[in-house]
């Protein structure tokens, strides 16, 4: 088993954009909204709020980070994991610790989250340096079989993960067929979330509360090559940003481990209180060690 | 019976663009979906050996597009070419040895893809220029409001195997179900533009990945279960569309043959029948504009 390296990476807080003289989208029943909270600075959005909380267009928990040079975006985006350490390194939040709680696709953002007073002093163009651990992490006792990707491998000894007979069980707040995801399908899961195409009502929640930071898992998905369908693969992964009203987008998925049934189950379980909900929250961020600067 | 439509108030607009290259990039390789690397033609430029009516898959190739590729180098013309043009609109070579040939647009992908006769396409290369007769947004079937179309050119309209049943649906006929598992990369895009890439359709590769749609033919009408392409592309149960297979073989993962939307709405808009005839050969033979002389494979039996 290969030991793994980290990165300091730098980001840069993204200005929210539009396109240019286009105020609407328009949203699955054809009518025009304006998306606000798509990216940027966005506040009042937290870990464990419901994913329809807000009118809002993929709002995320955080700041999104970016970068003007397309292939360093990508290469923030592709190595910064969940539960990696953010430091703030310009502007009037300098030296703010945070951090990253998920990704997003096509272009690539980095979804950075800090406390609210840090939150209330980040402007767009701040430089934040992401600490980047995880891609290639293997853990000796999980089956290997199941490639995880895109976590911290101090915050994934924080999630509720037990091995048993050759099996890893993780808990999860749901399990979703395949055939919600959308947007992302077809894309590299170390460079993108996939978007699940649920709303409120949707006969796949069944009632469940999808809430920011919540594990859950996708049945018959592969991340390993791309995101496609695969028979009886399964897919544990953390939902990073809100709803959104446009045809086949969503909450966001942002896959960290990915194996065949046999081996990798999910157990669909709310938590028994709140503090054990199977979800990334800022306690168990705070559990994962902080990166040595000092 | 007939459709009714509003095909008296559509305009055509003159497009041109040119033919596209195919795009590498220096890393070379991309990965199928057990992660085995390849390089394979099949996307841009000018495609020969494929053509509607003909088998999709089977073909040692990577998102193949029959015939012509065709994008506009400028941003915004592109995008009213690749917006405007639909399934049917006839597309004209405008420079080289085979100026005055005439294709059919047959789907989008992120190209504007033109079908031609082998004979023609040898005659063409990358930079080549066309012009698209573009005809058909806004299209309505003023018996069906329910259901939005797109991306149809109306003198298609009356060859393709759409009519209205008895109890007032759309009765559509289709050579393939698709299952909503299989919609892939093009979902969350806007159905104006490129396709829904259809997965589980990876001949000879393993079985888990299949969903039963390896016989899929070029041209082929299927229908999309819970797909709703009224506005964008997206599961909604309940919902269908209705598209044709404009795209070929794959072997990038989450990636497939792609139908170009044509019709959407909700299921109980349209009564769709199965029918392994429905395929734009029909369609393009009675309209005189067949880019094949083979006779229309029969699609294979699934079982189910």
């Amino acid at each position: 088993m290969s030991s793994i390296i980290a990165n300091n990476l730098l980001g840069f807080v993204e200005h929210a954009g539009l396109t240019p003289m286009v105020s609407y989208r328009i949203d699955r029943d054809g009518h025009p909204y304006v998306p606000v909270g798509d990216g940027g600075v966005v506040l009042g959005v937290h870990l464990g709020d419901s994913v329809f909380a807000t009118d809002t267009d993929h709002a995320a928990p955080g700041v999104t980070l970016v970068h003007p040079d397309p292939g360093s975006r990508f290469g923030l985006t592709s190595f910064a994991c969940v539960g990696n350490r953010a430091t703030v390194r310009s502007g009037a939040a300098t030296g703010a610790t945070g951090s990253v709680v998920g990704k997003r696709g096509e272009a690539g953002r980095v979804i950075v989250s800090f406390d609210d007073e840090t939150m209330a002093a980040l402007l767009p163009g701040d430089r934040i340096a992401v600490h980047a651990m995880g891609q290639g992490y293997e853990r000796a006792d999980l089956p290997e079989e199941i490639v995880l990707l895109n976590i911290d491998p101090a915050l994934l000894d924080a999630l509720p993960v037990t091995v048993d007979a050759g099996v890893a069980t993780v808990d999860v707040v749901g399990v979703l067929p395949s055939k919600v995801a959308g947007n992302g399908i077809g894309r590299p899961a170390h460079q993108w979330d996939v978007d699940l195409a649920v709303t409120p009502d949707s006969p796949e929640l069944d009632g469940i509360d999808m809430r920011l930071g919540d594990l859950f898992a996708v049945e018959h998905l592969d991340v390993r090559h791309n995101m496609g369908f695969r028979r009886d693969w399964i897919t544990v992964g953390i939902i990073v940003h809100g709803g959104s009203p446009m045809p086949g987008h969503g909450p966001g998925f942002l896959p960290i481990a990915c194996g065949p049934r046999r081996v990798l189950q999910p157990r669909a379980t709310p938590g028994e209180s709140a503090a054990e909900r199977p979800a990334l929250t800022s306690e168990r961020l705070a559990a994962v060690a902080p990166w040595p600067t000092a | 019976m007939s459709l009714r439509t509003n095909e008296d108030r559509l305009v055509t607009q003159i497009l041109t663009g040119e033919v596209w290259p195919p795009q590498a990039d220096r890393h070379g390789y991309r990965v199928d979906p057990d992660g085995h690397p390849f390089i394979l033609p099949g996307m841009g430029g000018v495609t020969m050996g494929a053509h509607v009516g003909e088998a999709a898959t089977g073909h040692a190739s990577d998102h193949l597009e029959p015939g012509l590729s065709i994008r506009h180098a400028g941003a915004e013309a592109n995008a009213a070419l690749q917006f405007l043009s639909c399934v049917g609109n006839i597309v004209t070579v405008r420079s080289g040895p085979a100026t005055g040939a005439e294709g059919v647009v047959i789907g989008q992908h992120a190209y504007v893809l033109a079908d031609f006769a082998d004979g023609a396409l040898r005659q063409v290369t990358t930079g080549d220029a066309v012009s698209v007769e573009a005809r058909g947004q806004g299209l309505r079937l003023l018996d069906h409001p329910e259901i939005r179309v797109k991306n149809l050119d109306p003198r298609l309209l009356p060859h393709l195997p759409f009519s209205t049943a008895a109890d007032g649906t759309l009765e559509v006929g289709v050579a393939m179900r698709v299952p909503a598992e299989a919609a892939g990369a093009g979902g969350g895009m806007l159905s104006e533009f490129a396709n829904t890439d259809l997965m589980g359709a990876y001949p000879g590769l393993s079985e888990d990945l299949s969903l039963g749609l390896e016989s899929l033919r070029i041209g082929d009408i299927v229908v999309l279960e819970d797909q709703d392409h009224s506005y964008g592309r997206g599961y909604r149960p309940g919902w269908i569309t209705i598209g044709v297979i404009s795209t070929g073989e794959c072997r990038l993962f989450g990636h497939g043959p792609g139908p170009s939307t044509l019709l959407s709405g909700p299921a109980s808009a349209f009564t769709v029948l199965d029918d392994p005839a429905a395929n734009l050969a029909t369609a393009l033979t009675a309209m005189g504009r067949a880019t094949t002389t083979s006779t229309p494979t029969t699609a294979t039996e699934t079982t189910v």
